[in-house]
């Protein structure tokens, strides 16, 4: 190769030494982009063009300077080139197959640049012709499948992934890619699941194949059958989902670790912040340097799995040692064993088995604590676009956790108890928590613990209903399981009813303001939906007869809430406006509350005035409420146990489709980096060959 | 052919047993019993009248051809048999010990052996005599005539050796004690004629002899060995895993010379496989000469039968074991989804179905149990280098779930008593237990039973997920089917690789929309409250409560709840091992999606790593041995011994005790002293159920005091006492017997552990059961005394190059030899069980060892 580059620089250098040097890869660019056949005169010029390192720049602003007319002259040659691309992938010369996924790279991508406009089948044809596009494109996908399956270099594995993310994300909105329908039909699903399956590619390719297949799972998602969905939905080999599963966690424990990392740069001590502090008197704000990158497209490929595959449930709480990365970068680190019983001769290495490491400071995890711990620490930040929405994609994620009935089993199970340190926002009034005393308790506990913490942290003025209707609509899901599996969890239910409470007085406090824009009466009818969960159903599932009492103690020791609440919701109910109705429904869903405050309250104040006792202690009040029980009645609601499940059409088919556009967006942004930075490869390739 | 011939040589036996040395290499494996060997081809229906094969039919059904063989043996057995054999076996008997005869001689009055003894081929003197009566084979008559016919023309040995009372247990006896190789080989070949079971419960003693006696000795065994392990895998491994163990005494370097580590290599190199090829070519030519070979010969394509469907696009998980080891390990991107590679998977699996099944290498037969155990022991390790109880039981759940992967597989649990294979590891059931610096984890196996671990096809795996697998019950019209029909069934569901196009996002949608359909069905089920709401919904008329009720109901239900123990961390265990097991199987079956099928069992082993269980397996011996003289001799003593695995001489499992808890955490969690618990648990003291709860509690103090004296048993804190639900106390950990005890602290000096809390339950020292409990423990030492050398010969073998230490010190078989009081009578011997008793009640020593347990471990 460096011959055939040295004769022609010889050439030029005789032949026509004014002109500005130009490489003879871009000469051969020019001479297709002029309108006669390139082999024409050069039979081998083909061969040679493939030989040649690839200038990709050159050859996109290339594509993008021909306008119109001069598409129709050249198209022939640039269906050529693409059709010697294809035939090149099947080269056994490594050299070649590099150089021919680069040219498509950049073919892809120059054609999409130029006719931004364009409807995707003049695309086609100008990449392929019509005519032939089909049987171009099964080509294309089947070398790529093979190079992906068979056992070709890995960074060529890696271009393969890298062109399959560059086509898939060349437009905006991956489902006007009209290029993909042929992915559709030839499927690299198979490959992918495959990179997925087996540790050492998972390792190195595994973040690729899971951005592809998130992105591959949402073109046309909701006008069209896709293939990749349906196969998605069914697969149900556990090396497979459970590698998705790793390649999942690695990046969310990457992510936290990064977090941390920068938390503790930032509160390195009294004086640290004490200065950040100052300095954040005058710079932007301290938050932007604590926001690490927050990583969608992982979040919706879980999304996705969740979503989508029953099955990859189990994975959620299959355990793995955590896995420190920084410690580990370069071994990929597997967490099933791949081989079976019986295969591998007997080896002496499970003690010092690398995937599971011994140090006994790691605490076991799995992927559901991580996703927890990440969404802790997405969920303080809601201010940004990417920030709110992955917050959302975490909730809607967990709602989906929260509907399935394996991993409700899991979430609950009694022997199955994790600390799970979730990062709490500081606040003003209260220290943050020290991580170490962290009881050890079912999972459930800590999703709830997130939830509690959401609400109490996020009532301000830029109010995030959505999130908190969803984050409302996750604890009732719990509380449904638990009631009807019976399970009783120790849980100290009195934070979340007061969390729940100070939702309700800041609904009220803020009405004139949050009406503007949002249905409040929605969010405090689910909130106050959940306190008759406990009044109704609390005898089958609250842990013990005093959290029953309790539980009336609170809403009669806020009752002011209550009665605020009400006076509100009559208020709107009894005016003829927009919100009549919805104010009427929390009308009705009072009523409990307000017969328990009604009849506890004289109660409570002929004790105080029989005992003469201005200011009752807790002990009285609940001695009162025990001793006052037998003459309450209480109606029975419709349906609190009811729940309208999840479904992401049509609500959710917007936000998807906008968050697959910024997705689409950033992983562009990243791929062109890669993909031009590829001179390793071809160091690589130019030492075996 | 060699083998069985063997088998019918009285005393043909050691020319053969010569003649075997010199064949073994020279002939192709001894495929199975019943090739006919052209040495004695005149009696072609020669089989093995006394080698059940462990996969198949009744042994009886080898019976019939039995009678044509004695015939023709008998004219063999006269070339070789009367000059040699008898010769030896007179000399040999001046050599035996008088005491030994007169021993034999009880044993013949003692009447019909419990077993019936398959005929064994007669002598040639007698030959005559049973002619006549040559069609009745095998029959308890025969035998007996043939006894009443010759005492004086043969010598005793000889005639012992023939006599059907000459069980395993004298054989073990005189192979240990004679010095003469003619009879050791004579009783070498003997060994084939015993059921398997028998032998097996002396496996570890004739292992132990052939590592660690003389060459004779080994010579003699090792030819039963080998033919074993032919036979059977799990018969390989416990042979290799006792080899291990019991060579791990030796000095290193001869270790590695010896014939122990030898014999072990050849078994683990698994040159040892079953001739399957053979038998499997020939079924025709084989069929009529054993039936029973044939069936085992036969039921190998049988068992291929449900896994020959590589023309059906299934995606069975397992077609054999040979595809699982291949699709897991080699081809990793099977998928459901994945036409392209499942297709080429089922080629793969089709193609090496025979070779592997068949001609199985080295891998396939023996490796999945051996790295199921590997992987158990690992975890084991590594969770012993974990700091807390919290860690190791996450740890250890994480580590099962893995293991889940792999399962299921040609994999079984030893400690069982029946064929099956492993499906799953219910990883979050799993427990670790107490100790200190050790791991041992309690983990529940589910395991599907089935005829022959090693022929029949392992079930298809079934994805973890519940629902997935309700779908499946569904689809089940029947559940009586057999396995192979329900693997059938079960690949429709999830076989959607065959029509990928039938599926659309609509169908995705229908499969979400089902669900809440299921959610429903069991809410109805589990919670009378949804049906109200649902009523209430329909009536529109509002529904009141009162919300006492609602809070009464709570307490009630609260109070209710099954007295379970409270979740400790520190403790873990305590919790599972409260769960009633009928409980706990009944929840793991219903969170199972193995459960539904008619043959799911569920299993629990204590793993152990790190711990050497040599001597459990020994106290498991002599426990069982004394338990069935007690029973023979009708003494209602009652005892447990619990089975043991050794695997190495630092690792093993257990079998748990079913619903037992300690004294310590009846004690710690009741708060009772012990008789309350009892009236707690059982009911007034007059009732019948108190009653028997009562005499089970005396049967069994009496069966383990009597072992705890015999054997020396220490350590005996109420950690290591268990309390069952039927009132029987049961001991666990014989870690300190015969000549060892902890720390020489110098406590528990008494002979066994009765606290006056015991005694209080059997009514207090003067009540009518105390005494009772007396007089079972004297009728207990007079039955033992009587058959004290099947006893004292388990100890002695094992003592044979061992470093235990219950061994320590020279005086170990005098002192147990000296506790059975050979030379008291009866009256002296009623006094020295009544000085026991005293002696025990009124130590100070227990209440010491008790306290002294307190305070340092925290064992009440």
């Amino acid at each position: 190769m460096s011959q055939v580059e040295k004769k022609a620089g010889l050439l030029r250098r005789t032949s026509s030494s004014k002109k500005p040097l130009k490489e003879k890869v871009v000469l051969m660019y020019d001479e297709i982009f002029a309108k006669e056949d390139p082999a024409k005169n050069n039979p081998r010029f083909w061969d040679e063009l493939f030989l040649m390192k690839v200038n990709l720049e050159y050859l996109e602003s290339k594509l993008e300077s021909v306008d119109g007319e001069e598409v129709q002259r050249i198209q022939d040659n640039i269906n050529s080139l693409f059709h010697h691309c294809v035939q090149a992938l099947g080269e056994e010369h490594q050299i070649k197959v590099v150089n021919a996924l680069q040219t498509l790279c950049a073919l892809f991508r120059g054609v999409h640049q130029k006719n931004k406009s364009a409807s995707g089948f003049d695309i086609i044809n100008m990449l392929m012709g019509f005519d032939k596009a089909e049987q171009r494109m099964k080509d294309l996908m089947e070398r790529l499948d093979s190079l992906l399956c068979g056992d070709s270099s890995e960074s060529l594995k890696s271009l393969c992934l890298k062109l399959l993310l560059c086509l898939v994300t060349v437009t905006d909105n991956i489902s006007q890619n009209t290029i993909l329908e042929y992915v559709m039909i030839n499927s690299i699903f198979e490959a992918i699941l495959q990179i997925l399956s087996d540790v050492s590619s998972r390792g190195q390719h595994g973040y690729d194949a899971v951005v592809l297949l998130a992105l591959l799972v949402n073109y046309r998602k909701y006008e069209s059958v896709n293939p990749y969905i349906v196969k998605l939905s069914i697969v149900d080999d556990e090396p497979t989902l459970d590698g998705m599963g790793v390649v999942v966690h690695q990046a969310l424990t990457e992510y936290n670790r990064q977090y941390k990392d920068k938390e503790e740069e930032n509160q390195g001590g009294f004086f640290s912040t004490l200065t950040s502090m100052v300095g954040s008197m005058f710079i932007a704000d301290v938050d932007e340097k604590l926001s690490v990158q927050t990583n969608e497209a992982i979040l919706l490929a879980l999304y996705e799995a969740v979503h989508l595959n029953r099955n990859f449930i189990t994975v959620l709480a299959q355990s793995h040692p955590e896995i420190d990365i920084a410690t580990t970068p370069t071994t990929p680190t597997p967490t099933t064993p791949t081989t079976p019983l019986g295969t591998t001769p007997p080896s002496l290495d499970m003690m010092n088995n690398p995937e599971l490491p011994l140090d006994p400071n790691l605490q076991t995890s799995n992927l559901l604590i991580t996703f927890l711990k990440y969404a802790s620490i997405v969920i303080q930040d809601t201010k940004d676009e990417h920030r709110l929405n992955s917050a959302r994609l975490c909730l809607i994620i967990l709602t989906c956790i929260a509907e399935d009935q394996y991993a409700d089993a899991f979430l609950h199970d009694d022997n199955m108890n994790f600390r799970v340190n979730l990062h709490r926002m500081p606040m003003r009034h209260r220290k943050k928590a020290v991580d170490k005393n962290i009881p050890s308790r079912p999972l459930v506990c800590a999703v709830l613990d997130l939830m509690v913490e959401f609400i109490v942290t996020h009532m301000m003025k830029d109010f995030p209903m959505d999130l908190y209707l969803r984050c409302v609509q996750i604890i009732h899901k719990l509380l449904c399981y638990q009631k009807k599996c019976r399970i009783r969890l120790h849980y100290t239910w009195r934070e979340l009813w007061s969390a729940l409470i100070n939702l309700l007085k800041f609904l009220l406090s803020n009405e004139t303001t949050l009406l503007a824009k949002h249905n409040i009466f929605h969010l405090a009818l689910l909130v106050v939906n959940l306190f008759n969960m406990f009044i109704t159903y609390g005898d089958t599932f609250l842990p013990t007869s005093n959290s029953y009492d309790e539980l009336y103690y609170e809403i009669v020791r806020m009752h002011q809430v209550f009665d605020n609440l009400y006076c509100m919701v009559l208020r709107v109910s009894t005016n003829t406006g927009q919100w009549k109705e919805a104010a009427s429904k929390v009308t009705h869903a009072l009523v409990n509350v307000r017969a328990i405050i009604n009849h506890f309250n004289p109660k409570i104040e002929s004790y105080a005035a029989v005992n003469h006792i201005s200011q009752l202690s807790e002990e009285q009040v609940l001695e009162v409420v025990r001793s006052n029980y037998d003459t309450l009645t209480l109606k029975l609601q419709d349906g609190l146990d009811q729940f309208e499940r999840y479904s992401e059409q049509p609500k959710e088919a917007a936000f998807f489709k906008e968050l697959v556009r910024s997705i689409s967006l950033n992983v562009r942004k990243n791929v062109s980096l890669n993909t031009l930075s590829q001179d390793v490869l071809l160091k690589e390739f130019s030492t075996i060959s | 052919m060699k083998l069985q011939s063997n088998l019918h040589g009285g005393g043909r036996s050691f020319l053969a047993a010569m003649m075997e040395e010199a064949e073994q290499d020279t002939s192709p494996a001894p495929s199975d019993q019943n090739s006919p060997s052209p040495s004695i081809s005149s009696s072609p229906s020669l089989s093995l009248p006394s080698t059940p094969s462990s996969s198949c039919g009744p042994p009886q059904a080898a019976t019939p051809p039995l009678c044509v063989i004695s015939e023709g043996v008998s004219e063999l057995s006269l070339v070789i048999d009367a000059e040699v054999a008898q010769l030896a076996c007179q000399e040999v008997l001046q050599k035996v010990k008088l005491r030994q005869v007169d021993d034999d001689v009880t044993h013949l009055q003692n009447g019909a052996g419990p077993q019936a003894e398959p005929a064994i081929a007669k002598p040639s003197k007698i030959r005559e005599e049973d002619d006549p009566e040559g069609l009745a084979p095998g029959s308890v008559k025969s035998a007996r005539r043939r006894q009443r016919h010759n005492p004086s023309k043969q010598s005793w040995l000889l005639r012992l050796f023939e006599s059907k009372l000459f069980d395993v247990s004298m054989a073990i006896s005189y192979l240990h004690n004679s010095k003469e190789p003619g009879v050791q080989a004579y009783i070498g070949n003997r060994l084939f004629s015993f059921p398997h079971e028998d032998v097996d419960f002396f496996l570890p003693q004739l292992l132990n002899m052939y590592i660690h006696m003389d060459e004779d000795v080994g010579d003699a065994i090792k030819p039963y060995v080998v033919h074993r392990c032919r036979q059977s895998i799990s018969f390989s491994l416990q042979c290799a895993w006792l080899l291990g163990a019991y060579s791990s005494d030796m000095h290193i370097s001869t270790q590695r010379h010896s014939r122990g580590t030898k014999l072990r290599k050849l078994i683990l190199s698994d040159e040892l496989k079953p001739a399957g090829p053979r038998a499997r070519r020939d079924p025709l030519m084989l069929t009529p000469f054993c039936p029973t070979a044939a069936h085992v010969g036969g039921s190998g394509p049988l068992g291929g039968d449900h896994g020959l469907s590589p023309s059906k696009r299934t995606h069975q998980r397992s077609k054999s074991d040979a595809t699982v080891s291949i699709s897991l390990s080699s081809n990793l991107k099977r998928t459901a989804s994945n036409p392209k590679v499942e297709s080429s998977q089922d080629e793969d699996s089709s193609s090496s179905y025979d070779s592997l099944e068949f001609d199985s290498g080295p891998p396939v037969r023996l490796a999945p149990q051996r790295e199921f155990i590997k992987s158990l022991m690992g975890i084991g390790k590594r969770l012993a280098t974990l700091p807390t109880k919290e860690q190791k039981t996450q740890r250890l759940i994480s580590e099962l779930s893995l293991l889940n992967h792999k399962l299921p597989a040609r994999v079984w649990l030893p400690t069982a008593a029946f064929d099956h294979h492993v499906v799953r590891v219910p990883h979050t059931q799993a427990v670790v237990l107490n100790s200190k610096d050790k791991a041992p984890y309690l983990i529940y196996v589910e395991v599907l039973e089935c005829e022959n671990f090693e022929t029949s096809s392992v079930p298809i795996r079934i994805p973890e997920n519940r629902i997935r697998s309700t779908r499946s019950v569904e689809n089940l019209p029947d559940c009586g089917m057999t396995a192979e029909q329900r693997a059938g069934s079960f690949s429709v569901v999830p076989n959607y690789d065959n029509d990928d196009e039938a599926w659309s996002v609509d169908d995705i949608g229908e499969l979400q929309v089902e669900l809440p359909e299921i959610h429903t069905n069991s809410c109805d089920n589990i919670s009378q409250f949804s049906v109200d709401s649902i009523t209430s919904l329909e009536s529109k008329e509002p529904v009141f409560i009162a919300a006492g009720d609602i809070r009464r109901r709570l307490s009630e239900q609260l109070a209710q709840a099954p007295t379970t123990f409270k979740r400790d961390p520190e403790d873990p265990s305590a919790v599972a091992l409260k769960e009633p097991w009928e409980e706990k199987v009944r929840r793991i079956r219903e969170g199972s999606p193995y459960g539904h099928f008619p043959n799911w069992r569920l299993l629990s082993v204590i793993v152990k790593c790190g711990d050497d269980l040599r001597q459990e397996l020994l106290a498991f011996q002599v426990l069982q041995q004394l338990k069935s003289i007690w029973e023979q001799e009708r003494v209602p003593l009652w005892i447990k011994p619990y089975k043991i695995l050794v695997l190495s001489a630092d690792s093993g499992m257990i079998e748990p005790v079913m619903n037992a808890v300690s004294l310590h955490q009846v004690k710690k969690q009741s708060q009772l002293s012990l008789l309350d618990y009892f009236l707690q648990e059982h009911g007034a003291p007059t009732t019948e159920a108190f009653l028997s709860a009562q005499r089970n509690f005396v049967q069994s103090c009496a069966g383990y005091s009597l072992i705890c004296y015999l054997l020396q048993v220490k350590d005996r804190h109420n950690g290591n006492i268990l309390l069952d639900a039927d009132g029987h106390i049961i001991h666990i950990d014989f870690g300190f017997i015969l000549s060892s005890s902890p720390k020489n602290l110098g406590f528990e000096t008494s002979a066994f552990k009765l606290t006056s809390e015991f005694v209080d339950v059997m009514g207090g020292p003067d009540g009518d059961m105390f005494n009772y409990y007396k007089m079972l423990m004297l009728q207990g030492l007079i039955a033992a005394r009587k058959h004290m050398d099947r006893v004292l010969q388990i100890v002695e073998i094992m003592q044979q190059g061992s470093q235990l230490p219950c061994f320590h010190g020279s005086s170990t078989m005098r002192g147990l030899k000296e506790r059975f009081h050979m030379s008291l009578t009866e009256e002296q011997l009623q006094l020295l069980i009544d000085q026991l008793v005293d002696g025990s009640m009124r130590s100070l020593t227990t209440k010491l060892y008790d306290g002294f347990q307190y305070l340092t471990n925290g064992i009440m």
